[in-house]
């Protein structure tokens, strides 16, 4: 199967898409992603807008009807779920193979 | 009201705008207004603040206001900068969370581009006004070889003594006008072309993480 081209994703980018399986705003994906990723991840404000911005360009994300009228919403696209499936076997796969030879 | 003062200044590079403009908190002027070619500060006690700068421009009012409210969240103050005005202006309120408004290099670097790109697209648009006016003939190089073809007070250059230094000198502002203004274009679009550069260069430099 050939592999898609936003294959495979960067560690933010992952855990942005994970954490945007619930809808959230900006400030609280920055703070999901650093609690998802254990405190390994931290994102400034500048780097996230410009990481949203494209996940939207790719479509991968999508907004979504905001109670806050200053601050947008979103969620992941099938898309992204697509996506974020694929890089999860991805790294699933390096497991499994690392395990087998040095496990 | 404290005093306000004010100051020209012209940068293409971020990273000094920013050291700048913490060199000027630590005097006593903190930022408060951007001008399309100057700043204005506001005089307040010495203070080590932390200046960022962004490059973004927004298609509507509500993504700048969602991009201000996700600076405001993390800590930061927008200080300057409208939805067009591409700089965007941010001073550090809270001591702690990231002294930095990117925590990688490729976004930290990305904003260039976006400079570099506004810079280029902005010459981009002088050269059909640049190529219309030759088409056209609007501009006469010859009036750089002769110049007196751009006077055209009748019988100017029979005139002699006072008669003709007054008609001479009443003329030549507009004279210089209709022969050289087109000039004002290819300069803008060579020196745009040099921020285009500049900005491109200064990308890459902060992209190799030097």
């Amino acid at each position: 199967m050939k592999r898609d081209k936003n294959l495979p994703l960067t560690e933010t980018v992952y855990y942005i898409l994970l954490a945007l399986l619930e809808p959230a705003h900006g400030y609280l994906i920055m703070q999901k992603v650093e609690e998802l990723s254990a405190g390994q991840v931290h994102m400034a404000a500048g780097t996230l807008y410009g990481a949203v911005d494209n996940l939207l360009k790719q479509k991968l994300i999508q907004p979504v009807q905001s109670e806050d009228s200053r601050r947008k919403v979103y969620v992941i696209t099938d898309r992204g779920r697509e996506i974020l499936r694929q890089d999860y076997g991805r790294m699933h796969h390096m497991i499994e193979m690392t395990n087998k030879i040095m496990g | 009201m404290g005093t306000v003062m004010k100051k020209m200044k012209f940068f293409t590079n971020f990273d000094r705008e920013e050291q700048w403009l913490n060199e000027m908190a630590r005097q006593g002027n903190v930022l408060i207004r951007r001008k399309p070619f100057g700043y204005e500060f506001a005089q307040v006690p010495p203070e080590n603040a932390n200046f960022r700068m962004d490059y973004r421009t927004f298609k509507s009012r509500q993504d700048f206001e969602d991009y201000k409210a996700l600076f405001e969240d993390s800590g930061w103050t927008h200080v300057a900068g409208t939805k067009s005005s591409g700089s965007q202006y941010f001073k550090q309120t809270r001591a702690e969370g990231s002294e930095d408004i990117f925590s990688d290099v490729d976004s930290k670097a990305a904003r260039y581009k976006r400079f570099s790109d506004m810079w280029f697209s902005l010459a981009c648009c002088f050269v059909p006004l640049f190529a219309a006016l030759i088409a056209t003939d609007a501009i006469k190089l010859s009036a750089f070889l002769n110049p007196k073809e751009l006077y055209y007070t009748p019988g100017l250059w029979d005139m002699s003594g006072g008669e003709f230094w007054r008609a001479l000198l009443f003329e030549t502002p507009f004279a210089f006008f209709r022969g050289f203004s087109w000039l004002v274009i290819p300069v803008m679009i060579v020196a745009y072309s040099v921020f285009a550069y500049k900005a491109k260069k200064q990308y890459a430099k902060t992209q190799q993480g030097r």
